[in-house]
């Protein structure tokens, strides 16, 4: 095991680390910017170190500081979290060449996962359905509107290098394809600096699905059961649960097979996850694979009862992973609610500044993520979320309860927050039966007429 | 960064608090009054396998534009830091960046400056090592050195003062 791990994150995902850490009798050096000094989570850290100043390029983002921050504190490995440099190949190669363990899957890998035509091929490959559309990137406005006749509108057109629903565009018609093309690509440069784009047909009221993978260095593959993430807002997803209201036993093994298949033909170690997109007849289509962890893994630990982290943390180690496919079961229900300091009421606008009161929920099944506390300033420079409330059940009614008191418990004031949205969601007749689909909370919750 | 090993202290926070005695009370009175000379919302003291942390309600703030001798969102370091800030009239010169501090190109090597010494804009203070790279920082401003805050080799954080400087 490690002696000394450096956590290269902030906020809610540092703080679920270093738990990890501790649990393992780990030293943890955190690194923060000076838009974080002070935070009260740093204090949990044996050793701390200033990496730069607010803006994340010149910190979180800054290989060098981090990898100078993580040689001067003499680590072991580097926990990347989620965002930031996670999903970096060449963090992870630069780590490598340092001799410090990247606790996370290898360059290569993650090269191959972020590229999605190459991880489409690799998906093919594995033998699972992928969504029909172009062959790697389109170059021309020509070529999409062949590609898009060829398997018929409505398509969708995404950036190579994108995520977070940026550089996407929808298309009914080849008017709508042509515009919809450029604006996609203009997207894709100012967000990602690569401008390339490619087709997918577009799957109509289909549910987001992703299955939880895991692979040690010993040729063990395990796949953890899914998470429902089709309740977002504009491909941001707001509500995950495990296991799917809509998954059968059946379907699950299938989609299990996929993910470990997957992960083998990628020659991939550590966590990972693909998402599927499920259409209305119960077909599911590979989209992505994310390689990190991700946000919404707690509802996964909640139905197994694993640790993700810790396990990350072992498989970088080196160690076997003590499991068999077939004892892994997936107990009771769990849903995760994001909350984000956002004003639900204007445009989901940031709402950074000083938290006055926090009144976190508790009891039984109850879990919160978080950093946040009352006296703790969001700051304006990061993403919004400030904590992940979690619960679980022994079904998804009971689940569905648990988090509503739970929401019903929990008081933020200073800031806004999604803790009303949430209320909502879970009143409303499409997500207690399940029958979401993932545009459904800008269409009928909040009529975004500007889409 | 390197003055902190708060890991060490935990152990005697765990165990049973005796009665403070009359002296440990006037020494936290004199510690409260330190903390409002200098603005503190917070403090934290270690010694002798104790350790003390002191801190203000109200909000917290994050010490933008304050005095750079009292940080008040990075504990470990404030009790030592007002007492040379008090004296020193020089104005703290910043590590730009995290890694090791040199004084001199090499062990064999002069250091670049000594306590007293007088520099120009163009004059390296000090070499700091980042990922292998030795960064030459400079003055960027003439001035006297007044002292030296860093041990050769030592480890710095971003923002962490280097040298007091009298512009």
């Amino acid at each position: 095991m490690f002696r000394r791990i450096l956590i290269a994150n902030r906020g809610e995902i540092a703080l679920r680390v270093m738990r990890a850490c501790h649990q393992l009798g780990v030293e943890v050096v955190a690194v923060y910017s000076e838009a974080d000094k002070g935070a009260r989570y740093l204090r949990l850290a044996h050793d701390t170190i200033c990496i730069g100043p607010p803006r994340s390029a010149q910190s979180y983002l800054d290989i060098a500081r981090i990898v100078s921050a993580a040689e001067v504190a003499d680590v072991d490995a580097i926990h990347p979290g989620y965002g930031f440099l996670s999903e970096n190949s060449h963090f992870a190669e630069v780590c490598r060449s340092c001799n410090i363990t990247f606790i996370g899957p290898s360059p290569e890998a993650i090269d191959l996962m972020g590229d999605k035509s190459k991880a489409k091929a690799v998906a093919k490959k594995a033998g699972i359905p992928t969504i029909p559309g172009s062959e790697g990137p389109v170059t021309s406005e020509k070529e999409a509107i062949e590609v898009a006749r060829q398997f018929g509108y409505p398509v969708m057109i995404k950036a190579v290098a994108g995520g977070g629903g940026r550089g996407m565009r929808m298309a009914h018609n080849d008017v709508s394809l042509v515009n919809g093309y450029f604006a996609a690509r203009n997207e894709a440069e100012a967000a990602f600096g690569d401008s390339g784009v490619y087709l997918e047909k577009m799957i109509e009221k289909a549910r987001h699905i992703e299955v939880q993978f895991i692979a040690d260095g010993h040729g063990q593959v395990f796949s953890l059961g899914e998470r429902d993430c089709t309740t977002q807002r504009r491909h941001q997803k707001l509500i995950e649960e495990s296991p799917s209201p809509v998954v059968t036993p059946e379907l699950r093994e299938q989609l299990g097979a996929a993910a470990r298949s997957l992960c083998r033909q990628a020659n991939y170690v550590n966590a990972g996850t693909v998402e599927f997109l499920l259409d209305m007849s119960g077909r599911f289509y590979f989209m992505e694979v994310n390689a990190r962890i991700q946000v919404e893994h707690p509802v996964t630990e909640e139905v197994t009862g694993l640790d993700l982290v810790e396990a990350q943390i072992r498989v970088a180690a080196g160690e076997r992973l003590p499991w068999r496919q077939e004892e892994i079961r997936i107990e009771g229900h769990s849903i995760e609610c994001r909350i984000n300091a956002e004003d639900p009421d204007s445009g989901f606008k940031p709402s950074p500044g000083l938290i006055t009161t926090w009144i976190p929920p508790g009891g039984r099944n109850v879990r919160l993520d978080s950093h946040a506390h009352a006296g703790y300033r969001i700051p304006s420079f990061y993403d919004s979320m400030i904590g992940k409330l979690i619960v679980r059940g022994r079904t998804r009614d009971e689940a569905i309860a648990t988090l509503q008191r739970a929401l019903d418990e929990f008081v933020v004031e200073g800031v806004k927050t999604t803790i009303p949205l949430h209320r909502e969601i879970l009143r409303s007749e499409a997500f207690r039966l399940a029958k979401m689909d993932t545009k459904y909370v800008e269409t009928h919750l909040l009529g975004d007429g500007s889409r | 960064m390197a003055a902190r090993k708060r890991a060490g202290e935990r152990p005697a926070k765990a165990g049973a608090a005796p009665q403070p005695s009359d002296e440990e009370i006037a020494r936290l009175e004199r510690l409260l009054a330190l903390m409002n000379e200098h603005g503190l919302t917070e403090l934290e003291l270690g010694q002798d396998g104790r350790s003390v942390r002191m801190s203000k309600s109200g909000p917290a703030t994050y010490a933008v534009g304050a005095p750079l001798a009292a940080p008040a969102g990075n504990p470990a370091a404030a009790p030592a830091a007002p007492a040379k800030a008090a004296k020193a009239a020089g104005d703290p010169f910043l590590s730009p960046m995290v890694g090791t501090f040199y004084r001199a190109a090499s062990p064999e090597a002069k250091a670049f400056v000594m306590e007293g010494d007088l520099v120009k804009s163009d004059s390296t203070l000090c070499i700091i090592e980042a990922m292998k790279v030795m960064n030459e920082i400079k003055a960027e401003k003439p001035g006297k050195v007044l002292q030296i805050l860093v041990e050769n080799g030592e480890a710095v954080e971003y923002g962490q003062p280097l040298f007091l400087i009298q512009r």
